[in-house]
């Protein structure tokens, strides 16, 4: 009987990662069908086995930790470094749309009347709904530190407590986005303004999302007593991204709502 | 409450957290002590088997590792550097 002498974890072959290659062919190229063609076929396809693979390889993850105990020290260290190494990309792919709106913004074009808004753009009041927000995605982070010691501590209630609270502020940062781009005055086809404003926001808005389900599956794991008080790093890496999230949107509120 | 690792850690987490709480090391996840590698004082070498790989880097920063098969015994000196090494059996937790 062979037992490995080291401490890393040698994956079981997995059906997972060939499903999300498949699953990225048929969302972009659905992507494709649905501009250009007008069909939703195969983004539809693309969306479900998307889906389906990230439950599937995720699930499984949670096997591998949680109910076999894979991961020990030098495997969760690989896994932060992993989140980190993710997070500084996304922080990237927002650094270009920054780029974008400061590149149209700081030296408006004589289209747009030589002015940053252009002309005929009502900018929203940056002190109403979107201030609102801040406030909620700030409180968000509060919360979830909440929770994090609270967990440290072994106090479940709290930790469950708390945790729900982010959620929530969550969802209804989302609810209130949502509300906003319904009834802003101007829309994505309005000029480099409405360019700008809703690829940024609006990919901001998909990554509140994002995080917003990393943490509701982490309070369902905390509820079903995944995590330990020295060991919950899938709760850690959710309260990483939320706060890269947050961080984002302050930038989103300065650049765009602010001085735009 | 919030189980902690002691009431939860399972599979080959546990061993290691359990090996750790002894002192030892049985999965090579601490950088190895730091010896001397003199005759008196050899870099000790943990193994399963009854010989290892060896890989030294004389000097640090040398690009070329000397490798060596380390057997149980006598200890071994790098036919580069000189340094002396020794096999230490041990067994994994079961």
């Amino acid at each position: 009987m062979a037992h490995q002498t080291h401490a890393y974890h040698m994956v079981d072959p997995s059906p997972w990662p060939l499903t999300g290659a498949t699953a990225a062919l048929l969302l972009t190229s659905g992507l494709a069908m649905w501009f250009h063609y007008n069909s939703t076929t195969l983004m539809a396809l693309g969306l479900l086995t998307t889906l389906m693979t990230m439950m599937q390889w995720w699930r499984d993850i949670v096997r591998e930790s949680t109910f076999q105990g894979h991961h020990t020290m030098p495997v969760q260290k690989g896994l932060r470094y992993g989140m980190i190494l993710f997070i500084t990309s996304e922080v990237f792919f927002f650094i270009g749309f920054f780029w974008a709106f400061y590149h149209s913004s700081l030296a408006p074009t004589p289209e747009l009347g030589g002015n940053w808004p252009p002309t005929g753009i009502h900018p929203l009041n940056p002190f109403e709904v979107p201030l609102l927000n801040t406030a909620v995605l700030l409180a968000s982070g509060v919360t979830i530190t909440w929770a994090h010691h609270s967990l440290m501590a072994a106090n479940r209630n709290q930790s469950i407590q708390a945790l729900t609270i982010t959620v929530t502020l969550g969802l209804y940062f989302t609810a209130l986005q949502a509300m906003e781009y319904y009834e802003a005055p101007f829309t994505i086809a309005d000029g480099v303004y409405g360019s700008t404003f809703f690829v940024a926001t609006g990919f901001h808005g998909l990554h509140v999302i994002i995080g917003s389900t990393f943490l509701i599956v982490c309070l369902l794991r905390l509820i079903k007593f995944h995590f330990t008080t020295a060991h919950h790093f899938g709760f850690e890496a959710a309260a990483w991204y939320g706060h890269f999230v947050d961080v984002v949107w302050l930038f989103l509120y300065i650049s765009i709502y602010w001085w735009g | 409450g919030v189980p902690s690792d002691e009431e939860q850690a399972t599979g080959l987490e546990r061993k290691t957290l359990e090996a750790m709480k002894k002192g030892q090391d049985p999965y090579n996840i601490l950088k190895p002590k730091g010896n001397s590698g003199t005759k008196e004082d050899p870099h000790i070498v943990p193994s399963v088997n009854r010989k290892r790989l060896v890989g030294c880097i004389c000097e640090e920063d040398n690009s070329a590792v000397i490798w060596f098969w380390l057997h149980e015994g006598e200890s071994q000196r790098c036919p580069s550097c000189g340094a002396h090494y020794k096999l230490a059996h041990y067994d994994v937790p079961h």
